[in-house]
């Protein structure tokens, strides 16, 4: 599956996905946790001093992932549907809390929606191969001119 | 109004090639149809029951003779010789291939208009008063308001994939106009004690199968503060609504189920983060909005055609039918706003032809300012007329259809388009509103049954607005004939009241027997000069019903 990060396509993603049986497989390796396993294990997990990143959708606890942003470096929004827009605001309340580590969307994630999540403060996508083609990079710029202030940047037009 | 600059041009050109490249990914197979689905809804194309049918944004109704003149030219060109306005003050193009949509929008992007946001699960246009700016009683004009909202609403990227549609309301004056009490959020430009001008806010007002009136959110926002609470609210939902069920997504059931209370609980902690940051609003950028709106050059001596102007109305008993119903009050002595009647007998109403567009954007040029309004009851205003020019206008819309005085009567109803044309549709609706312009041809009796307003929806969804007029009518399937259900007592006014149903649906062949059945009791019961709707809340609903459903011997 295409990466994309800072709109360039990434060969190798140094994170491992791991679910509950794996998790102790791989005790060194920067892990990308579903939310599930990191609310039952965030002691264990916290504490540690590996690379931590957490996997989230819409109707999990947001607020357990904004208390222990410190010790994130990705947190990963999934789009179950692509008309499942609140991973979008995650991402703009995310960087607002001041979260600079990498903010990646999954799922239903394709071209014609990868600009408007760079807006809300995504910097990766990973994009399914049926879903994503050379013209898919191209997007961006498509729109250069923003009414509104966002995450990329929070003037809106009338302050630049 | 307002103008484009640079930037505001850029960004239609730039949407035009963006939504170019969509269809053509579309119809080369990259885009599977349930995401296409999506992404042309918010440009405002769906599929309906024979074509595609194409939704021209109107930013609050506004627009100028050119802009008509080339939506002529797109129903000409691209359609079947004619459009339809809507309730959110959009028109609409039925017949668009689905392939020329692009080449469509690249000839509306030439006279500064789009369709961005005229549907889908988004932003939608905001509307207001199609009176703002020259009422005598207005706090403010709405309309600088409305292009701010406007201007933070276009592809916003955070909430282009909202629960569900979500829709805004500006209203600047103590009548509504707008039927801002329905909307999503409404917006009421009042002044508080200090004399400070700010917004009364309502949130989670609407119609379709759940009807609500909004609620009051916050009693006094100050003006600085619009855009930061319009965003905590829009946050609120969008992390919030519900999403498992597509209608119980709207605003107006989270509110109902939060309470009110709870709900702006979770709006003032949103806004608490961001109340005072980037998009607080600038006096410098409110004045510069403001200067689009500036008042038109009015002329010092339009007084000096009311002399001539009350001749005419002597002689002329047509002409004084017209003018008693069909235009208003403006707040320039010798000017009256003129309302251009799309409600001709036995036509679709807010239909217009691509002739009929190109005589308004002339009688605008002409007489108006070149300024042309369309309404959220599908009729089109000419804001700004001299006294001494009404004759003529008149005439000349006579001629074309324009000018029947019907305003605020029986006649002048909000329909939408039907089993004709609408695939959510239930029931048809266009032949139930020749029915009953059939039975109420006679404009003496119009006239003396006065100010009413009755729509009619063809589904649930309630684009016409039924259960806020005062005669409501919901067209049913029951096993494949159409019925007709009645509701009586609603409003969308500032007095805004959901109308309640006073039985068993009645059949197709019987509904304007009904309604005047409906209207005899009206007129037997009514005390001087009471209008239709306050002799039914004075009434109650069980002298209509015990009239409409007597026992037949």
């Amino acid at each position: 599956m295409p990466l994309l990060i800072n709109q360039n396509v990434v060969a190798d993603d140094k994170w491992l996905r791991v679910d509950a049986d794996t998790l102790a497989q791989h005790p060194e390796a920067a892990v990308i946790v579903p939310f599930d396993v990191f609310a039952a294990e965030q002691e264990t997990l916290l504490a540690g001093e590996r690379p931590l990143a957490v996997q989230i959708n819409g109707d999990q606890d947001f607020d357990l992932v904004l208390a222990n942003l410190e010790r994130l470096s990705l947190v990963v929004i999934e789009f179950p549907a692509f008309t499942d827009g609140r991973g979008f605001s995650f991402a703009r309340i995310l960087r607002r809390k001041g979260f600079t580590g990498e903010i990646r969307a999954t799922g239903d994630v394709s071209h014609d929606r990868l600009e408007y999540m760079t807006r809300c403060g995504f910097d990766a996508f990973e994009i399914s191969d049926e879903r994503f083609s050379d013209e898919t990079c191209s997007v961006f710029g498509e729109i250069t001119v923003h009414y509104q202030g966002s995450a990329d940047d929070e003037r809106p037009i009338f302050r630049r | 109004m307002y103008q484009y600059n640079e930037q505001d041009q850029n960004l239609v050109n730039q949407r035009v090639e963006q939504y170019r490249d969509q269809t053509r990914r579309f119809l080369a197979g990259e885009i599977p149809d349930d995401e296409f689905r999506g992404l042309r809804l918010m440009n405002g194309l769906y599929i309906q029951r024979f074509a595609p049918m194409l939704r021209v944004a109107v930013p609050y109704g506004l627009m100028n003779s050119v802009q008509v003149r080339k939506l002529a030219h797109i129903a000409r060109t691209y359609d079947k010789n004619y459009a339809h306005f809507t309730t959110r003050t959009n028109l609409q193009f039925n017949w668009p291939k689905l392939e020329e949509v692009p080449d469509i929008l690249a000839e509306l992007a030439e006279v500064q208009m789009h369709a961005i946001q005229t549907s889908g699960n988004c932003l939608r246009n905001t509307t207001t008063d199609h009176f703002a700016g020259i009422l005598k009683d207005e706090v403010e004009d709405s309309r600088p308001w409305c292009e701010i909202i406007r201007q933070w609403t276009t592809l916003h990227p955070e909430f282009a994939y909202l629960p569900r549609k979500f829709k805004i309301a500006v209203t600047g004056s103590s009548e509504d106009r707008a039927a801002s009490q329905v909307h999503d959020i409404g917006l009421h430009l009042v002044k508080n004690d200090a004399g400070e001008v700010g917004f009364e806010v309502l949130v989670g007002g609407g119609l379709g199968r759940t009807p609500m009136i909004g609620k009051v959110i916050h009693k006094f926002l100050p003006k600085h503060d619009l855009l930061t609470y319009l965003e905590a609210i829009l946050r609120v939902y969008n992390l919030n609504g519900r999403r498992d069920n597509k209608y119980k997504a709207r605003i107006k059931i989270l509110v109902d189920a939060l309470g009110i209370d709870k709900f702006r609980e979770l709006v003032d902690a949103e806004w608490a983060e961001i109340r005072g940051g980037e998009m607080h609003l600038t006096d410098s950028e409110i004045e510069r909005i403001k200067g689009f709106f500036a008042p038109h050059p009015y002329s010092t001596d339009a007084v000096n055609g009311v002399a001539a102007l009350e001749s005419k109305l002597a002689e002329d008993a047509d002409f004084a039918a017209w003018y008693e119903r069909n235009t208003r009050e403006h707040k320039v002595d010798g000017y009256r706003a003129v309302i251009v009647s799309l409600k001709p007998y036995l036509k679709a109403p807010g239909d217009i032809t691509d002739v009929q567009l190109d005589v308004v954007a002339d009688l605008a040029d002409k007489y108006n300012f070149g300024e042309i309004r369309s309404t959220h009851d599908q009729n089109l205003v000419l804001a700004h007329v001299q006294a001494g020019d009404l004759f003529a206008l008149w005439q000349v819309m006579a001629e074309h259809n324009l000018a029947r005085p019907n305003i605020g009567t029986l006649t002048d109803m909000i329909v939408c388009p039907g089993f004709d044309f609408c695939s959510l549709a239930n029931a048809h609706t266009l032949n139930v509103a020749d029915q009953i312009n059939q039975k109420f041809d006679d404009l003496d009796y119009l006239h003396d049954i006065g100010d009413i307003k009755l729509n009619m929806s063809g589904c649930i969804n309630a684009c016409a607005h039924h259960h806020v007029a005062h005669i409501g009518i919901l067209g049913v399937d029951r096993k494949g004939e159409d019925f007709y259900q009645i509701t009586l007592g609603g409003s969308s006014r500032e007095d805004a009241s959901l109308g309640k149903v006073i039985g068993k649906a009645v059949p197709q062949a019987d509904v304007a027997d009904t309604i005047e059945k409906v209207l005899q009791v009206y007129v037997e019961q009514r005390e001087e000069e009471e209008r239709f709707i306050d002799t039914v809340r004075r009434i109650g609903l069980t002298p209509f019903k015990e009239r409409v459903y007597a026992p037949v011997n």
